[in-house]
């Protein structure tokens, strides 16, 4: 029965230039889609606006900064100014961006499926993440938000900025994953194509695996917790109130119960678009599958266990600090096993150092650095010295932005000929990818030695130090090679996806279902012809497949030169 | 497929994306059991919160308790116990392919559900009439007719140095404390039965009408789901709130 | 695109969706009721040596309500005939709820420590100081 739907579909249009993306023009067909890829499509909108507005948040801070007595803010507008650079970019884009707008996009092509297990329930999703990003900003514009992204209490009970509204918006948007993590579960568990199983799935879907198995145990007890503030603002009840007894600390417990691994929701997609971009580009089989998939997974889990290491400095106990300390140590091995295994990937492969490949590259060496430098922090001793000062705010950073935005830009340059079916300029491309790593070094990487000597988080001035002024306006001159380097693909995407050449369906060369058996840009049921998989992923091999490559790159005009 | 679902006529209409009606119950069935997992973890933060301060002012709260009306707590379990056993057989029924048996048994589900909310409303207003809101009106031991009526607070102490009261009531800071999680959690579970009742007239109201969407009994199967889930906080909240041993 | 693989997680194979007889429905929901008189009658008829021993009366408080609860899930909700992965959400949501209380360790580890805790706090929160603009 199924098949006379798809039968009556396919008769309107000649089959060759009929694709998901001219189905249909009008803009009713794209708000009311439940096409997983146009819902991607409208992610990649929405999230690119949420990071717009984060980032002229951040770029006002670095501003700000670049004088020992502050220049443009006081302390208040700064405080909301900060506070609004950590929920866009927290709530609004890092969560959402990998798995939203790739995941949304690829999962179904990449098992074989038609399309999500539940297409409204995807749009709905959409459509929640927009009304939870509308009330944030409308929180921003009737006043703003000063207690940081973290809300803690009592400051965030106390405090007479309309937060309870913002709550509200994260509140709707943590609903929204919660939607979409359902739809990746139930997909990835039901929809795989025959001879899809669980080891010939790409490490990709592994990623999202582990990342909705996080959001379903995890964003449920932020949202209470959140609540819970909001319940306490309006109506008075105390939960964390401690004039009733009540303790604050428990709502930070709860909150990086869900916010801890929600670093993992943040980079677990991410590993997963790396995983693809560099066994693609090396023309290798990926080295220990199952160890990465598993790692994975032990992410996903570990990730749940480490919360208190955001808390050595609470009135959370020593003992408890130092269990976690331990389990924090145990964690750094899945992450290691990951890069461990890229690197070997990458050994005796055929590299080409494509725009994606760059990507990859430096999101290895600034994760790499992010997360040693995360060590420092997960011992109780170091950590007692580092907290709350810029050596935090450039860790994180170097795994959020070095980490998740390399592997979101990677992913947007590896997937953009079959998101749009046209290529983009790889001149620029390689060009922007090593001024986004250039600026971000020289952005955060002077935070890292500020903070050693002590200049404090979510201060805006240090008019008691003013010879920190240097590392200052070294951050400050990065960001703005940084933001130039996150200019440039909007501009040359943009141009590319209305004037770009015409890509075949596998202008890479890779292997995988979305390249090798759907066009691009794929049709509305994703494949033309019925899916069987018969051979495991990466079928890659570095000597063959790299002459094919070169013919391929010819054909699509593009500079894919060899190493 | 097992006979009964194609005991309804045309039998039922497989979306687009599944290959088959094997395939989309399963799938339909395991999305809702993550959903689940979600509202287990959602709650789960506030048993957490309980629990936690449940062994911090065991004793407050044992004498606060005393204020929540263990029969109408009662009766409330019963009526949602009734109401369960009426979604599984509204189950029972749609796999059978019986629509007037099943529209019966979520119409009574749908009785239980309001009867629920009227008895909740009886007690919530008892406790508004005895100034237990956990708000700023909160005025603990105004109900307490061998003491006087008027505020502890207006009184220049602090209320925890009413010693004399303290003993009797407990410390009416952690008693509050008792209130905002009482009315937190009651409070949602009651939400989750606002919502129960939403989906369970919309799926009568999609049943009657013969709506495409209702083909067979799998979204009575997800509703009962939801509704098993409402009956089982419920389950703990009982005697965790109305039922505290001294 | 026949023969989906999507029976390596099902028990049953050809009849996974298995409908619950009516007798078994009563019987539940006799086990539920008589739970529910359980709680209440142990409430308030247990002799007092046991009465006034808080861990037990919880215990056995809790410990009906599991019953109950594992009734509602095993039967009502359809765990027990459900597919390997129905058996899998269900479990892992329930056990991964106890997670949460590896927050009870903080507190109940607070007391170890030579320095004040959580009781010595002074009880009243201080008001959000207003802190002055360096210039």
């Amino acid at each position: 029965m199924s098949a006379t739907l798809i039968d009556n579909a396919t008769a309107e249009q000649p089959r060759n230039d009929r694709n998901y993306l001219n189905a249909d023009h009008t803009l009713k067909s794209w708000l009311l889609t439940v096409d997983h890829k146009r819902i991607g499509i409208l992610y990649l909108i929405a999230v690119t606006i949420f990071f717009f507005i984060g980032a002229v948040a951040a770029a006002m801070i670095r501003y700000e900064l670049t004088s020992p007595h502050g220049i443009l803010l006081s302390s208040e507008v700064y405080n909301k100014t900060f506070s609004a650079h950590g929920i866009y970019m927290v709530f609004q884009f890092l969560v959402v961006a990998i798995p939203a707008v790739l995941g949304n996009f690829l999962i179904p092509l990449m098992i074989g499926a038609r399309d999500m297990a539940f297409p409204r329930l995807n749009l709905l999703s959409w459509y929640m993440f927009m009304t939870g990003g509308l009330l944030i900003t409308l929180s921003f514009i009737l006043g703003g938000v000063d207690a940081g992204w973290t809300f803690y209490v009592p400051l965030s009970t106390l405090s007479e900025t309309q937060i309870s509204l913002c709550l509200v918006g994260i509140f709707i948007t943590g609903f929204s994953s919660i939607f979409t993590a359902v739809n990746f579960i139930a997909t990835i568990h039901k929809m795989r194509a025959p001879g899809m199983t669980w080891y010939r799935l790409p490490l990709y879907i592994w990623s999202h695996y582990s990342t909705a198995i996080v959001i379903l145990l995890g964003t449920p007890v932020v949202a209470i917790t959140l609540f819970l503030v909001v319940v306490e603002r309006g109506f008075g009840f105390g939960i964390f109130s401690p004039e009733l007894g009540g303790d604050p600390v428990l709502f930070q417990h709860l909150f990086w119960f869900y916010s801890h691994p929600a670093v993992y929701i943040m980079i677990l997609p991410a590993f997963g678009v790396i995983s693809e971009i560099i066994t693609c580009f090396s023309r290798r089989p990926i080295f220990g599958y199952r160890f990465i998939a598993y790692s994975s997974v032990a992410i996903a889990f570990l990730g749940f266990l480490v919360w208190g290491h955001h808390m050595f400095l609470s009135s959370q106990s020593v003992l408890q600090g130092l269990i976690f300390s331990i389990i924090t140590w145990i964690l750094a091995v899945p992450s290691a096993i990951k890069v461990f295994n890229w690197t070997t990937t990458m050994y005796k492969g055929s590299i080409h150092f494509s725009t994606p490949m760059l990507y990859a590259l430096g999101f290895m060496g600034l994760f790499l650095i992010g997360g040693l430098t995360g060590l420092h922090l997960a011992s109780i001793d170091t950590d007692v010295h580092l907290t709350g000062t810029y050596f935090i705010v450039a860790h994180f950073h170097y795994v959020m932005v070095g980490g998740t935005i390399m592997g979101y830009l990677g992913g947007i340059h590896f997937w953009f000929p079959k998101m749009f079916g046209r290529t983009y300029s790889e001149m620029w491309g390689r060009i922007s990818a090593m001024i986004v790593f250039v600026g971000f070094n020289l952005t955060f990487f002077p935070q890292f030695i500020v903070g050693y000597l002590g200049m404090p988080r979510r201060y805006h001035y240090y008019y008691f130090a003013p010879e920190w002024q240097f590392y200052h306006i070294l951050s400050t001159a990065g960001s703005t090679v940084l933001g130039i380097g996150f200019l440039l693909p909007g501009i040359y995407l943009t141009y590319a996806i209305f004037k770009g050449k015409k890509a075949g369906p596998n202008p890479w060369g890779a292997k995988g279902l979305e390249w090798e058996q759907a066009g691009s840009p794929p049709i509305t049921e994703n494949f033309e012809k019925p899916v069987l998989v018969l051979e495991d992923p990466y079928n890659y091999n570095p000597e063959e497949d790299s002459k094919m490559y070169e013919h391929e790159v010819e054909s699509a005009d593009m500079l894919g030169g060899r190493k | 497929m097992s006979g009964h679902a194609h005991a309804q006529g045309d039998g039922p209409e497989v979306y687009f994306q599944y290959e088959d009606i094997d395939q989309q119950q399963e799938s339909y069935v395991v999305g809702m059991w993550a959903f689940l997992m979600t509202e287990v973890m959602f709650f789960g933060a506030l048993f957490l919160i309980y629990t936690l301060y449940r062994w911090k002012f065991h004793d407050t709260f044992f004498l606060a308790h005393e204020q929540l009306n263990w029969k109408m707590g009662g009766l409330n379990t019963a009526v949602l116990l009734f109401s369960s056993v009426m979604v599984a057989f509204a189950v029972h029924f749609a796999q059978k392919g019986k629509k007037t048996a099943q529209l019966i048994c979520l119409g009574m589900t749908l009785m239980c559900a309001f009867g629920f909310l009227v008895i909740k409303s009886f007690e919530y207003g008892a406790k508004g009439d005895h100034k237990l809101y956990p708000n700023y009106t909160f005025e603990y031991g105004a109900h307490d007719k061998d003491h006087k009526v008027e505020s502890w607070w207006d009184d220049n102490l602090p209320a925890f140095m009413h010693i004399e009261k303290k003993e009797q009531h407990g410390d009416p800071k952690n008693a509050k404390l008792f209130y905002s999680i009482y009315f937190t959690m009651t409070g949602l579970h009651g939400l989750h039965v606002v919502i129960g009742i939403i989906a369970i007239t919309s799926l009568m109201v999609l049943i009657i009408i013969k709506s495409p969407l209702i083909t067979d009994y799998v979204p009575t199967e997800l509703v009962g789901l939801y509704w098993h889930f409402v009956d089982l906080v419920w389950i703990f909240l009982y005697p965790l709130f109305y039922l505290i041993p001294r | 695109m026949a023969g989906h693989d999507h029976s390596e997680l099902t028990k049953g194979g050809a009849h996974p969706h298995h409908v619950l007889p009516q007798g078994m429905i009563f019987l539940i929901a006799g086990g539920l009721f008589a739970g529910m008189a359980a709680t209440i009658g142990a409430a308030f008829m247990i002799p007092e040596p046991l009465h006034s021993n808080t861990f037990f009366m919880q215990s056995l408080a809790l410990a009906i309500a599991i019953f109950k609860a594992c009734l509602v899930v095993y039967f009502y909700m359809g765990v027990k005939f459900g597919t390997r992965l129905v058996k899998i959400f269900a479990y892992g949501g329930f056990i991964w709820f106890f997670t949460l209380f590896i927050m009870m360790a903080d507190y109940t580890s607070r007391p170890m420590e030579p320095v004040p805790g959580w009781e010595t706090v002074p009880s009243s929160a201080l008001p959000r100081n207003t802190v002055e603009d360096p210039e």
